[in-house]
C-alpha cells in the first residue's frame, strides 16, 4: 500500500475532548418532554427465594406514582440476555442447549438483585419512596454458590431443562465424549516423562465499566418502541426486543447513546427488557431507568468464575505430548453465556500450542451468584492463568527456559487456529518473545533472581496468548456500511458499529480518510439504527478489523463510481483511470483529469441545459455500500513479561514492570493500540492480584461497589512498555489484527509466573492477595 | 441498600459558631454535621444515616486554617482540608507522621474535599490522619452551649464511630503539641490498592536521645473497634536503646496487644502476622534507620 496520511498515526480520540469536558450525552443525560422515571425493584435480602406474596398496593398509592408492574403485568415470555441466538443458526443453538430462562419480573428470585417488580413515577425520588413500600413475603430456598454445591443430586433444580443444574456441557452430537481436541490423550499421556497437574480457581471479576447501566424507552404515538441505550450491539438487541415483546422489528427503534465503557458489560441486553416493559405500560410517555453502581453490580453479568483443572504431559526435552483439561465454570443464576464462554475457554488453549494430543472438556453450572456473561477476553484470561502456569511448572521441573519453550511449541502460520478449521494466516509471536525478552532483560534477571535472600524477592515471568479478530467462523460475522459523498466531497459514513470508548470511530475515520484520500475532519460517522444496516456489534475484537473492512469496501465502491463517471465524461476507459489528490486522472494522459469535487457536485446539482438538453455531469449523488463478511479472523498473538517484587514479611506483591509485545499486524492508530494494552493490563492485574466479587454464606454480595472491590488505579500501575510488532497479516485489510480483547489476557499468566519465579510457589487461586501469599510462605517456610 | 437519590433532609447553613451550636441544640440528635461530606454523603446514599438535618460549615469563617504556632504547636481548623497538610511546610518538617498520613490519604480529589476534622470525628479505626494524630498526641476543641471544652485525643474515641462529642457540640479545632528537637515521628499504612482505606495503619512518635527512647506513643488502626495506643509495647521501649533485638520484641508484643477481626479488607490472622512487621518498620522510618 502507498504512504498513508492517517493510518499508522497516533491520532487522539475524536471524542476525548467532549468526554473530558462533560459534553458527551449518555443515556442518563437524556431528558424528554413528559418523561417519567422507572425503578426496578430488586430483591436485596435473598439470593434464592420464592415470592409468596407481592403487595404493591401501598406503593401504588404514593402520590406521583403512575403505575406499578408486577410479574403478571408484563410479557410472560422468557428471554436470554445473551445474543448467541441471533448469531448462530437455530439448529446450532439447539445443539448447544441454549435456553431462555429469564423473566422481566420474577416470582422466583435466583440471585440477589433479581428484579421482582417495577414502579413508574413522576420522579426518581417518588419511585424510590414507593419502592420502599413494596411488601414482599419470601420463602427462602437453599443457596448454592459453587458448581460443587449446585450439582449435588439432592440440590434444588433451577430449570427442568437442565438436570443436575448443569447449564451446559460440550454436546455429544458435536463433540463425542463431550470433549474437543485431537489425538488420544490417554495413550499419549502414558508416554510422558513428566506429568504436571493442577486445579486453578478463578474469581468472579466485574467489568467495572465507568457508566452504570441507564436507559430511556418511549412507546410513541406511531406505535414504535424507542429505546435509548449504550448497548454494544444494537442490531442484535433490536430483534431480541422484538421477539420478547412480540412486535415486528420495524417497530423497535434503538438509539445508541455515548457509551461509557463496555468490556462486555453491554453485550446483548441488560436492563432494556425492564425499561421497555415499563414504557409499554405508559404509552406516549418516555421512561428513564438508571441504576446505581451497587445495583449494576448484583444484577448484571460478570466474568465466569470457576475451577480449571489441567494436566500436561511432556517429554524430557519439553515436547508436550498430551494436555488434558476440564474447566467447570459458574454460570450464576441464568444461562446467558453458559455455552459461549465454556466453548471458547478451551479454544484459547487448543489455539496456542502444538500439543501432541489434547482433550478439552468444558461445562457450566447454575448457582445463586449474579449471572456470568461476557467480559473482555471471553474466557481467555481465565485459561491464561491455568495454562501459562502449568507450562511454566513443567519448564521449571525440566529446567527449560520458558521463553525458549514457548518459541518452540507455539502454533504459527498454517497451523490450525483457535477455532479449528481456520489455519493461522500470520504469527509474529517469535518476534514478540524476542523483543519483549530483551526489553525486560529476561536472561539476566532470570539468572539473577534464581537465588535471593532478604525480605524483598523479585521474579520475572512470561505469558503468551492468541486471540481472534472478529467472530468468524464461530458466529455470524457481518457489518454493513454506507459511505455518502456530499456535493463538497465531505463524507458521511453510516454504520452501526458502536464506539465503546476504545476509539473505534476515530480509527474507522482514519481508515476511510486514507481509502478515499479525503481529510479526516471532512468525514462524519453517523450511527443511527434506522439508517444503518446490520452489524453484530462491538465485541470479539472486531470493530477495527471487520468494521474497518466494511468501511474500506464501501469507500472502494465510492471510488469505483467516481472512476465510472469520470470514464464517461473523459472518454477514457476505467482501467486507465486512477484517483490521486482528489482528482480522477488518466494514467496515460495527464491532461484528462476531473476533480472528485466536480463529479460529486455535478451528481447532486445536475442541471439540464434547456437548449442542448445536455447535463453538466452524470446525475446522482454518490453512495458507496458494503455488506461485509470477512473471510478470515487474522488472530493476533502477544507476549507479556512481568517483573514483580514480593515483600516476604507482608506478602505484598508489587508489579514493577510490564512489557507487552503485541502482534498487531499493522497498527492503524499506535496510541490507541497502546491504550488498549495498558487498559487491558490494568484489568488483568486486578484479576490476578486484587479483584473478586465475594458473597457471604447466604449468597449476598459483600462488595458490590468500589469501597471493597479494588481495581488497580493509576497509582498502582507499573512501569509499562508496549512494543507493537508490525508484520502485516496477508489476508487482513491494511494487514491489521486486533488488540481490544487481547489486553487483559497474558499479563495474567505472566504476572502469576513472575510471582512463582520469585518465590518458587505456584498460586493456584486468584486473586493472589498478600494474605494468601503470606500464608503460602509460612506453609512452605520461606518467611 | 444504596440509592442514587439522597434521602430528604433540611440543609442548615449557620453563619457563626454560636448559631451553629444553637441549631445543634435546637434539633438535638437530629442533625449531622457536614464537613467535606466524603463520609457523610456516602452514608446518606447508602442509607447508613438518615438525618433530618444536615448542618454545613460553609458559612463559618476562621475555621479553614492549618497554623503552626511556635511554642504551642499545630492548630487545624474544622474546615481545613487534608490537602492543606501537604501544602504546609511546617507539617512536613515538624509533624512527619501527619504529613505522611495525608500523603497516602485517598486520591487528590478526596484530599481536596475531606477535612482532617471529619477524619477524627468519623471515629473510624482506619482513619489515617486520626492514626497519626493519636501518636502525636493532642486535643479536640469542642464548642457547645456552655462554651468550649478540650478533650484529649486519647479519650476522644469511645466506640466504633462514637466520639466524646455531644450532640449539641461542634468540633472547631484540633491541637497538636509542639515537638522538641528530639521528637521523631512516622506513619505507615497497608492497603489493598493505593486508593483504599487501611487494612492496617500505624504511627509512632518518639523522643530519641542518642538512640535511646525517652518517650513514645504508638497508635495502630484496624486492630480493634477504635484506634488504639499500644501501651504495653510503648513501655518496653521507654529508656531503651533501639536495636534489632528490641524491635523484634516490640513486634511480638504488638501482636499480643491487638484485637483485630476479619473483614472485607483483610483477616484477623493476617493483621496479627504483619502488625509487628509494620511497627518495626515505622520505628525505623521515624528514626531514619532506613
Ligand atoms: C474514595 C474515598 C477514599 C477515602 N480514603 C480515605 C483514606 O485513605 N484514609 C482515610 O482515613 N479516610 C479515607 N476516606 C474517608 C474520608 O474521606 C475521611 O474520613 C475524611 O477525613 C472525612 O472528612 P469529611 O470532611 O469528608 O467529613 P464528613 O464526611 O463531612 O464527616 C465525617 C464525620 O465527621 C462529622 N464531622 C465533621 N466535621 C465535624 C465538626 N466540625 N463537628 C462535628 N462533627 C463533624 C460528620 O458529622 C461525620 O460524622 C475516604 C473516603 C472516600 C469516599
Amino acid at each position: 500500500m502507498s504512504e498513508k496520511t492517517y493510518v499508522g498515526k497516533s491520532i487522539p480520540k475524536l471524542d476525548a475532548r467532549e468526554k473530558a469536558c462533560g459534553q458527551a450525552v449518555y443515556a442518563a443525560d437524556i431528558q424528554l418532554p413528559g418523561m417519567l422515571y422507572g425503578k426496578i425493584v430488586r430483591c436485596w435480602d435473598h439470593a434464592h427465594a420464592k415470592v409468596l406474596k407481592l403487595d404493591l398496593s401501598a406503593a401504588a398509592k404514593v402520590p406521583g406514582v403512575i403505575k406499578v408492574l408486577g410479574p403478571e403485568d408484563v410479557t410472560q415470555k422468557r428471554y436470554n440476555t445473551g445474543v448467541l441466538d441471533v448469531m448462530v443458526p437455530e439448529e446450532v443453538g439447539q445443539l448447544l442447549g441454549d435456553i431462555e430462562d429469564q423473566r422481566i419480573f420474577t416470582d422466583h428470585v435466583r440471585h440477589q438483585g433479581d428484579a421482582i417488580c417495577g414502579i413508574i413515577a413522576e420522579s426518581e425520588e417518588i419511585a424510590e419512596i414507593a419502592a420502599g413500600k413494596v411488601k414482599v413475603l419470601y420463602e427462602p430456598l437453599p443457596v448454592y454458590l459453587s458448581a460443587e454445591e449446585s450439582s449435588r443430586p439432592d440440590a434444588f433444580q433451577f430449570d427442568e431443562r437442565k438436570p443436575g443444574n448443569r447449564a451446559f456441557q460440550l454436546p455429544e452430537q458435536m463433540f463425542p465424549g463431550n470433549a474437543y481436541g485431537w489425538g488420544d490423550v490417554d495413550v499419549e499421556m502414558a508416554k510422558a516423562d513428566l506429568i504436571v497437574e493442577e486445579t486453578f480457581y478463578l474469581p468472579k471479576v466485574k467489568q467495572c465499566q465507568m457508566e452504570p447501566h441507564a436507559y430511556v424507552a418511549h412507546y410513541d404515538q406511531t406505535g414504535r418502541l424507542n429505546c435509548w441505550t449504550s448497548t454494544q450491539m444494537p442490531k442484535c438487541v433490536q430483534p431480541k426486543l422484538a421477539r420478547l415483546f412480540e412486535m415486528p422489528i420495524s417497530r423497535i427503534n434503538l438509539v445508541s447513546t455515548t457509551i461509557g465503557g463496555g468490556f462486555g458489560a453491554r453485550l446483548g441486553m441488560v436492563f432494556e427488557p425492564e425499561t421497555c416493559a415499563m414504557a409499554l405500560a405508559v404509552p406516549g410517555r418516555p421512561v428513564k431507568v438508571q441504576s446505581s453502581r451497587e445495583e449494576d453490580w448484583v444484577a448484571s453479568e460478570s466474568r465466569h468464575p470457576g475451577k480449571y483443572w489441567v494436566k500436561l504431559g511432556v517429554r524430557k526435552d519439553g515436547t508436550p505430548v498430551a494436555m488434558d483439561a476440564h474447566f467447570t465454570t459458574n454460570a450464576g443464576a441464568y444461562f446467558t453465556h453458559a455455552s459461549g464462554v465454556a466453548f471458547t475457554a478451551g479454544s484459547w488453549m487448543t489455539g496456542l500450542y502444538k500439543f501432541g494430543s489434547i482433550r478439552y472438556k468444558g461445562d457450566t453450572y447454575y448457582t445463586n451468584q449474579a449471572p456470568s456473561g461476557a467480559f473482555r477476553g471471553y474466557g481467555n484470561p481465565q485459561t491464561n492463568f491455568a495454562l501459562e502456569q502449568i507450562v511454566d511448572r513443567a519448564c521449571s521441573e525440566l529446567n527449560i527456559d520458558p521463553v525458549e519453550w514457548r518459541k518452540k511449541w507455539h502454533k504459527g502460520v498454517g497451523d490450525d487456529g483457535w477455532c479449528m478449521g481456520v489455519p493461522y494466516s500470520s504469527c509474529a509471536l517469535d518476534e514478540c518473545l524476542e523483543r519483549g525478552a530483551e526489553a525486560i532483560g529476561w536472561e539476566e534477571k532470570r539468572a539473577r533472581y534464581a537465588s535471593q535472600s532478604g525480605t524483598k524477592r523479585r521474579g520475572v515471568g512470561v505469558g503468551v496468548m492468541t486471540h481472534t479478530s472478529g467472530a468468524m467462523p464461530m458466529l455470524l460475522e457481518h457489518t454493513t456500511c454506507t459511505v455518502k459523498m456530499n456535493e463538497d466531497t465531505s463524507v458521511v459514513i453510516t454504520l452501526s458499529c458502536s464506539d465503546l470508548g476504545q476509539g473505534a470511530h476515530t480509527v474507522l475515520k482514519q481508515i476511510a480518510a486514507d481509502t478515499l484520500c479525503i481529510p479526516m475532519d471532512e468525514i462524519h460517522i453517523h450511527v443511527n439504527m434506522d439508517s444503518a444496516g446490520f452489524d453484530i456489534g462491538s465485541h470479539a475484537s472486531r470493530t477495527t478489523y471487520v468494521g474497518g473492512g466494511a468501511v474500506i469496501k464501501a469507500c472502494e465502491d465510492v471510488k469505483r463510481q467516481l472512476i465510472e463517471r469520470a470514464s464517461i465524461r473523459l472518454g477514457v476507459p476505467e482501467q486507465a483511470l486512477e484517483i490521486k489528490d482528489q482528482q480522477v486522472v488518466s494514467r496515460n494522459d495527464p491532461e484528462k483529469i476531473l476533480s472528485v469535487k466536480d463529479i460529486c457536485r455535478s451528481g447532486v446539482y445536475n442541471f439540464t441545459n434547456p437548449e442542448t438538453g445536455e447535463t453538466n455531469g452524470v446525475p446522482g449523488q454518490i453512495q458507496g455500500y458494503a455488506s461485509h463478511f470477512p473471510a478470515h479472523n487474522s488472530p493476533p498473538f502477544g507476549a507479556c513479561f512481568s517483573e514483580v517484587e514480593i515483600d516476604i514479611e507482608t506478602g505484598e506483591v508489587k508489579v514493577l514492570e510490564l512489557v507487552i509485545a503485541h502482534d498487531i499486524g499493522r497498527a492503524i492508530n499506535p496510541m490507541a493500540v497502546e491504550g488498549q494494552l495498558e487498559g487491558g493490563a490494568q484489568q488483568a492485574l486486578g484479576m490476578v492480584l486484587t479483584e473478586e466479587t465475594s458473597y457471604d454464606k447466604v449468597g449476598l454480595c459483600r462488595n458490590n461497589g468500589f469501597t471493597d472491590y479494588k481495581m488497580f488505579g493509576a497509582a498502582d500501575m507499573p512501569k509499562f512498555t508496549t512494543i507493537l510488532v508490525e508484520q502485516p497479516d496477508p489476508v487482513a485489510p491494511f494487514g491489521m489484527k486486533s488488540v481490544g480483547e487481547a489486553g487483559p489476557v497474558n499479563p495474567v499468566g505472566a504476572t502469576a509466573n513472575a510471582i512463582s519465579h520469585a518465590l518458587g510457589i505456584t498460586f493456584t487461586e486468584a486473586p493472589i492477595t498478600p494474605e494468601r501469599v503470606l500464608q503460602a510462605l509460612q506453609d512452605q517456610k520461606v518467611a | 441498600m444504596s440509592s442514587r437519590v439522597l434521602p430528604q433532609f433540611d440543609l442548615l447553613t449557620p453563619q457563626s459558631i454560636p448559631e451553629a451550636v444553637a441549631m445543634l441544640a435546637q434539633h438535638q440528635g437530629q442533625v449531622s454535621v457536614l464537613a467535606g461530606g466524603t463520609d457523610m454523603l456516602v452514608w446518606n446514599y447508602i442509607r447508613k444515616v438518615k438525618p433530618a438535618y444536615l448542618l454545613r460549615l460553609s458559612g463559618l469563617d476562621d475555621l479553614d486554617n492549618v497554623n503552626y504556632i511556635p511554642g504551642e504547636g499545630l492548630r487545624i481548623g474544622a474546615k481545613a482540608k487534608v490537602v492543606q497538610l501537604l501544602d504546609n511546610p511546617d507539617v512536613a518538617e515538624k509533624f512527619p507522621a501527619l504529613f505522611q498520613a495525608a500523603e497516602t490519604f485517598a486520591t487528590p480529589q478526596i484530599r481536596n474535599m475531606a477535612t482532617v476534622m471529619g477524619n477524627v470525628l468519623r471515629g473510624s479505626p482506619a482513619g489515617d490522619c486520626s492514626c497519626a494524630i493519636l501518636a502525636l498526641g493532642g486535643q479536640v476543641v469542642l464548642q457547645g452551649p456552655e462554651g468550649e471544652r478540650l478533650v484529649d485525643i486519647d479519650d476522644f474515641w469511645v466506640a466504633y464511630g462514637v466520639t466524646e462529642r455531644k450532640d449539641d457540640e461542634l468540633a472547631v479545632e484540633l491541637r497538636i503539641p509542639e515537638p522538641t528537637s528530639t521528637t521523631r515521628s512516622a506513619f505507615i499504612r497497608m492497603t489493598r490498592v493505593h486508593e483504599d482505606l487501611a487494612k492496617l495503619n500505624v504511627a509512632v512518635c518518639l523522643e530519641i536521645n542518642q538512640n535511646t527512647c525517652q518517650q513514645v506513643r504508638i497508635s495502630m488502626g484496624c486492630v480493634g473497634p477504635i484506634l488504639v495506643r499500644l501501651k504495653q509495647t510503648e513501655k518496653m521501649l521507654v529508656g531503651k536503646q533501639i536495636s534489632d533485638g528490641l524491635l523484634q520484641q516490640l513486634a511480638a508484643s504488638a501482636q499480643e496487644e491487638i484485637a483485630p477481626i476479619d473483614d472485607q479488607r483483610s483477616t484477623e490472622e493476617y493483621r496479627r502476622q504483619v502488625a509487628g512487621v509494620i511497627l518495626k518498620r515505622v520505628i525505623e522510618k521515624a528514626i531514619g534507620a532506613h
